[in-house]
């Protein structure tokens, strides 16, 4: 039977119509350059989606050489900051240019804190530095306990234990910390030093605060407010100026720590340790001796703050400790966190490389070091650019499941914190990134699986409000709850699209998340794409579309769910990324309001 | 789904669906390109989700067609991948020969397996990576096989790096399979079969366990 529903992609051409996209009255005209492009497409389908390298011309869409496409540029991206150092226009501008073409990739480092709310979009540089070591500290601290759990959770490490509790200390008061914070975006390197006031208490109630924050959606909201008020906030532990100016080579404190070997502040180290052990490693091992220590919840990232932004999270009553022993019961335990990131870390894809020369470029001594400085096992095998990645990879992840442990580590959160950490090479910056990325992305892991339900159900809707036809398909073959792209929900495309797609995707789609945390209204949209309003969804409206791009294939060859799991699982490779938003869009076009209303 | 005897394009006379289980990290999408491309990765990216791979075997003259379903190993998909359960005729349970507690929870798995799977689902035990150092195993091949032993299923020690074993695992559970269905198919009344595997859930399979490898 021929499918005669309009799709975003369908064969049939009209020569009517050529009219761009992105021009005026695209409400008529939607349809038919829907067509034109699905013509288009046909005729430079050859196009191999991996195309490698970050020159969208490459990628074979017309349009990625017409009207849209360009990512934002250097030159453009510093021509979008007044002189001190606000983006214009609130980042409206910012965000439309890399929602309809990306970022340069010479610039990602210094962009995506922006996209991913790291840093508000009206900040100043100076709230910027604030923030920045604010939360450097807060990073080093999760750090720290990281450490000491590993210590516990794993004898056999052999780790040297004064190294590991001590020179994360000198490293958070002083070598490391400025070490790191100058390294990725160019202008903090020169600028960053010249706001550390005094104003401490501030920084004290911040750093109390934010310790916690991450859980809820609005996560980042709160971060972006501290971007707000905390200019001048760095208190005593400030680094130096020279500190700061040190450290360009620096990749990981972690490491420059140890071989430093400063020795300072027992004490809190340890204290660190206890407050974690009596905290995370009371489901594993009885054997703590410190669950009266009365720091526990100064320490330990998932007690007050929390409860303000996390309505699954009521137990006001209780303390800290307890409300975290009972979350880690009822799941996983960071034990097994860790081994699984371990064991994830390794075997990580390593096509980032390419995309990283510097990174691959790390001396096996570095690597191997601060492999074994994390913990890392069973490495041999690989070449020591990909044993720092995975080195990386623990370090991050495990701080990240200390900081949200109702979701801890999953596996898929390795395919997203990989990116991120290719492009940005400070680790705390990465890890504060990789925050705003979970922010969304969480709900993806959670143990009940209603966020992953949740997704595939829209999915499905738009499917069944676009193309009733392949739906009742799919009804037939007991294939509508969209089960088969599963995996492109879990780790956004990650597995099917290249590197570089990867990226383009993601950054479009966190431009649209972006633009609905500052609350850009739908109006302010209305020139660049005609009724396409920012969504939270992009993501899952361009699974949608590739889905309905193999519509045809679905309904006259395939008849069960197993055959369409095969198609979706071996798309890798296949996907132009720029279709594939395309169709997004037009799906968006058209179907978000039923979509969200019928939510 | 049941087995699907030649039909339309008999490109197979059954088709039997495989299921790999067990923690993460054992090794399961390593046995699985083993036997379905003959190679060997050491840094496989962890699976998400689940997907499958389908190799034809030929037993007795007849062809089967192994649909083998890789699932991903963390807890946390245990929802979505027990969903598969029902639909296997066969179920692998992978443990890391040296990785003790990933042995330990072959006893969560199977009771994973009781829960979801058909009743009469295949079973066998597989210890992965043996081809490791010794003083790497944690886990004797004596315990493996009595735990095999314990829940009446076929035990095999197989290295997916050295493709040890590999065919025979998969040839061994896909022989059993075939019996039973082809034992099946010659009676009327499909049940029967079941209610022996019901009863004999452990000491009904323990009969067969005679060509595996044991210790």
């Amino acid at each position: 039977m021929r499918a005669l529903k309009q799709t975003p992609t369908p064969s049939s051409p009209d020569p009517n119509s050529n009219s761009p996209p992105s021009s005026s009255s695209l409400s008529s005209a939607s349809s038919s350059w829907v067509h034109l492009r699905s013509v288009l497409f046909v005729v430079t389908s050859s196009s191999p989606a991996s195309s490698s390298s970050s020159d969208r011309g490459r990628l074979k869409s017309p349009w990625s050489r017409k009207k849209r496409k360009h990512a934002l540029s250097p030159q453009q991206w510093r021509s979008l900051y007044t002189p001190d150092g606000k983006l214009r226009d609130g980042g409206l501008k910012f965000l439309k240019k890399v929602r309809s073409g990306g970022v340069d990739p010479s610039i990602r480092a210094e962009v995506w804190p922006f996209l991913l709310g790291v840093y508000d979009l009206t900040s100043s540089e100076e709230e910027r530095d604030a923030v920045r070591v604010q939360k450097r500290k807060e990073y080093e601290r999760l750090r720290k306990q990281c450490r000491s759990l590993l210590k516990f959770g794993d004898e056999s490490m052999k780790l040297n234990d004064d190294d590991m509790n001590c020179h994360k200390e000198g490293g958070i008061q002083h070598a490391a910390h400025g070490d790191g914070s100058s390294m990725n975006c160019n202008k903090e390197g020169d600028n960053q030093h010249v706001a550390h006031g005094d104003d401490s208490s501030m920084n004290c109630n911040k750093e109390g605060d934010n310790q916690h924050v991450a859980h809820g959606d609005d996560s980042s909201m709160n971060c972006n407010k501290e971007g707000d008020n905390q200019h001048v906030a760095h208190g005593d532990d400030s680094p130096s100026l020279g500190d700061v100016i040190s450290a360009r080579e620096s990749i990981s404190s972690d490491e420059r720590g140890l071989n430093s070997g400063v020795l300072l502040e027992e004490d809190d180290s340890s204290r660190g340790m206890t407050n974690a052990d009596s905290s995370v490693l009371n489901t594993e091992s009885s054997d703590s001796d410190s669950s009266g220590d009365p720091e526990v919840s100064h320490t330990f990232p998932s007690s007050d703050g929390r409860e303000d932004n996390d309505p699954d999270f009521t137990s006001k009553n209780l303390s800290p400790l307890v409300e975290v022993t009972s979350k880690f019961r009822s799941n996983e335990d960071f034990t097994t966190w860790q081994r699984i990131i371990r064991l994830d870390a390794v075997r990580a894809n390593a096509e980032w490389i390419a995309y990283a020369p510097s990174q691959a470029a790390v001396s096996d001594d570095k690597a191997r070091h601060l492999a074994e400085v994390v913990g890392l096992k069973d490495y041999d095998h690989l070449e020591s650019s990909r044993i720092f990645h995975a080195s990386r990879l623990v370090t991050i992840l495990e701080a990240y499941a200390l900081y949200d442990p109702e979701i801890g580590y999953c596996q898929g959160m390795s395919d997203l914190l990989s990116p991120i950490i290719t492009v940005i090479t400070e680790d705390h910056e990465a890890f504060w990134c990789f925050v705003g990325f979970m922010r969304k992305a969480r709900h993806n892991f959670r143990l009940d699986e209603v966020g992953i339900r949740k997704q595939l159900n829209i999915v499905s809707r738009i499917i069944k409000f676009k193309d009733s036809h392949l739906y009742r398909h799919l009804q037939n073959l007991e294939a509508e709850d969209c089960f088969f792209v599963y995996r492109m929900v879990v780790v956004l495309f990650r597995r099917e699209l290249t590197f570089e797609q990867t990226l383009c995707l993601w950054e479009v789609m966190w431009a649209d998340q972006a633009a609905i945390r500052a609350g850009v209204g739908k109006s302010a949209w209305s020139r660049i794409r005609q009724r396409a309003p920012p969504t939270e969804d992009l993501l899952l409206y361009a699974i949608a579309a590739s889905v309905l791009q193999k519509r045809k294939l679905i309904i006259e060859r395939y008849n069960s769910m197993d055959e369409i799991i095969r198609e979706c699982n071996s798309m890798a490779g296949q996907l132009d990324v720029w279709k594939l938003l395309d169709g997004a869009h037009d799906l968006v076009v058209t179907l978000h309001e039923k979509i969200e209303t019928s939510i | 789904m049941a087995a699907l005897p030649a039909r339309a394009r008999a490109d197979y006379d059954y088709l039997i669906k495989l299921l790999l289980i067990g923690d993460s990290g054992v090794g399961k999408s390593c046995l699985l390109l083993r036997f379905s491309d003959g190679s060997f990765t050491t840094s496989f990216i962890t699976t998400i989700g689940i997907d499958f791979k389908i190799r034809t075997i030929e037993l007795d003259g007849k062809r089967i067609k192994l649909q083998i379903w890789d699932t991903a190993g963390q807890e946390r998909f245990r929802t979505i991948t027990t969903a598969y359960y029902r639909g296997a005729m066969g179920i692998l349970l992978v443990y890391d020969v040296t990785d003790e507690s990933s042995f330990n929870n072959i006893r969560n798995w199977i009771r994973n397996i009781e829960q979801h799977a058909s009743d009469n689902v295949n079973k066998i035990l597989v210890g992965n990576k043996a081809d490791m150092d010794e003083s790497k195993r944690a886990v004797p091949t004596s315990k493996g096989q009595a735990l095999a032993d314990e829940y009446g299923i076929k035990f095999f020690e197989t290295s997916a790096k050295t493709n040890l074993n590999v065919e025979e695992v998969f040839f061994s559970i896909g022989r059993d399979i075939k019996q039973r269905l082809s034992d099946t198919d010659s009676k009327s009344e499909p049940s029967t079969i079941k209610i022996n595997q019901d009863q004999g859930a452990n000491a009904g399979q323990a009969a067969q366990k005679s060509s595996c490898c044991g210790s």
